[in-house]
């Protein structure tokens, strides 16, 4: 369960990002979070990966209030909330496996236990032929699963995309899409920041609308209006 | 712990292949850390010695004073013996003349052109000599004082002690300036490494700066983050500590009978700096290892603290 509270967010003085924001996301949901560009929809992300601190309100995953986070507490929410971007953020010098890797060995993971499941996630993300590719080398979609695979290295119990279909032609967005339902259904959370309706049409999923820092609606199998 | 074992090995992984991808930088680097560190194992040295000359010096001060010619040696022996009842005087002992005499020849009785000089001499040219040791170094110049007074201006010819001790302050003075240079010298040097490494650490951490934002993202903790520069780091200083050790013990080897010969000659056993530095390699590369292990730490820990947030 992720809740969040009364939650604000100024960057400055002048105008805030968020406003009195207060949301209730039980584990295992699937949430699309839409609204005009400027609306606060990274932000919201942001703060649940403590890429940012909220200024006002809480914020509890599950029980741990990570309003106040400790510097050092940090990585360990990290792993437990996986996150992709519309640009990828891959390491160009390494091959798809050695990404996913990459993400592994940062949590201490033991090199057999990563050599074990790097290909099970590669698996999942139906790229396991491509494991020993370079970025350079593959399509938008599939650059975009490699950074799913890797988001998904510690088994985190929320996923984050914010516009994970942004750089992608519709055929590829919806195999992105797939790929998160599938997820979800593993039982991840997921919460997916987007400007596509068609996605959000087709998902059938709960919807939350931002308007310039509020929640505006939020609707059970909703569909993209703005 | 096995956890924490496979991070350390993975962090030590990462600090060499920073070192290799950098390796000009790091061996520029490790250059000057190992001539700070000969530097500072100088003076170390220096000091040592200084105070190993000093002390043989000081042994070596024999303040004499000579007689006149015509002192008949009952005299001698009571101004030996007022000499010696003071309580700052540990021996006096008297050498008269005909003992300087035979000394003399004994020293050079393979001489014979001395030989021939002597036996042309009608008179014995030495005189009686009074040797003072002091119970205190210090106490030589009250003493000297003592026999240049009135008192004993009859008896006394010359009293012989100024010449050591301006050999003294003059070896002093020479050392405190070797010293200083050295001090300058090392003072630079170090600076020097703190400003490569501090440079040579924040090019690293540009050029790691999309994985290190792509670590922060998959959750590394900071020790996963900066410990590869950190040990990079101290690595090169480990590195300098060996380079210099493997400079510093065969030149001291080298310089050692140079060093005797200046120093120590016409000892028994001549203080060797060479055995000191064996005997003593544990402090020797303990500083070293101190200091550059110090000088590593601080110029990292700087370097990340300004451009790893
Ligand atoms: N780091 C920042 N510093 C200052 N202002 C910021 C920062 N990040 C976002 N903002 C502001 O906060 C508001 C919300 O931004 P946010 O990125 O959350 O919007 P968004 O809904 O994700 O938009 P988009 O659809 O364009 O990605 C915007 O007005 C933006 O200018
Ligand atoms: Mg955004």
């Amino acid at each position: 369960m992720i809740s969040f509270s009364n939650v604000s967010k100024l960057y400055s003085e002048d105008g805030a990002a968020l406003r009195s924001v207060t949301l209730k996301i039980p584990t295992g949901d699937f949430v699309s979070i839409v609204g005009q560009s400027g609306a606060g929809k990274s932000t919201l992300l942001k703060l649940l990966s403590a890429e940012e601190r909220p200024s006002e309100g809480s914020i509890i995953i599950d029980g741990w209030d990570i309003t106040q986070i400790k510097k050092w507490q940090v990585p360990y929410l990290r792993r437990q909330v996986g996150v992709i971007f519309q640009d990828f953020k891959l390491l160009p010098k390494r091959t798809a496996f050695e990404n996913v890797a990459f993400a592994m060995e940062v949590g201490g993971a033991k090199t057999k236990e990563i050599r074990d499941s790097v290909p099970q996630i590669l698996k999942l993300v139906n790229l396991l032929e491509k494991a020993e590719m370079y970025p350079n080398e593959m399509s938008g979609g599939e650059r975009q699963r490699v950074s799913i695979a890797r988001a998904l290295a510690y088994k985190p119990q929320i996923l984050l995309a914010d516009e994970p279909t942004g750089n992608l032609d519709a055929l590829h967005s919806w195999d992105i899409v797939q790929l998160l339902i599938k997820i979800n259904k593993l039982g991840t959370t997921v919460l997916l920041a987007t400007h596509n309706d068609d996605v959000v049409n087709a998902l059938k999923k709960r919807v939350v609308t931002l308007s310039k820092g509020q929640v505006v609606s939020d609707q059970e199998a909703g569909t993209y209006k703005l | 712990m096995t956890m924490i074992k496979t991070s350390s090995w993975r962090i030590l992984r990462n600090a060499l292949q920073n070192f290799q991808r950098n390796i000009w930088l790091s061996l520029a680097t490790t250059i000057i850390m190992t001539l700070t560190l000969i530097m500072t194992s100088f003076l170390y040295f220096l000091n040592v010695l200084g105070s190993e000359v000093l002390n043989t010096i000081e042994e070596k001060v024999d303040l004499s004073a000579t007689f006149k010619d015509d002192i008949a040696e009952d005299q001698i022996s009571i101004i030996a013996e007022d000499i010696r009842s003071r309580a700052d005087v540990q021996e006096a002992r008297v050498v008269t003349s005909e003992q300087a005499l035979e000394d003399f020849r004994a020293r050079h009785a393979d001489d014979p052109f001395i030989e021939e000089s002597l036996r042309e001499l009608e008179k014995n040219p030495l005189p009686s000599t009074l040797f003072i040791i002091a119970a205190d170094p210090r106490q030589y110049q009250t003493i000297a004082s003592e026999l240049e007074t009135e008192r004993y201006e009859p008896f006394i010819e010359s009293v012989n002690f100024e010449n050591s001790r301006t050999v003294i302050e003059r070896l002093i003075a020479v050392m405190s300036g070797v010293r200083n240079i050295g001090l300058v010298t090392t003072v630079v040097l170090a600076s020097l490494v703190i400003m490569i490494m501090f440079n040579t650490i924040r090019l690293a951490i540009y050029s790691f700066r999309e994985e290190i934002d792509i670590m922060r993202l998959v959750g590394a903790s900071n020790w996963f983050i900066r410990g590869p520069f950190i040990i990079e780091a101290v690595m090169v200083a480990l590195l300098s500590v060996i380079v210099s050790t493997f400079v510093l013990y065969p030149v001291l080897e080298t310089i050692n009978p140079e060093v005797q010969r200046f120093f120590f000659s016409g000892q028994a056993e001549p203080f060797s700096i060479y055995s000191y530095a064996l005997s003593h390699w544990t402090t020797v590369i303990g500083l070293e290892a101190l200091l550059a292990v110090g000088l590593a730490v601080f110029s990292s820990l700087v370097a990340i603290r300004r451009y790893l947030r």
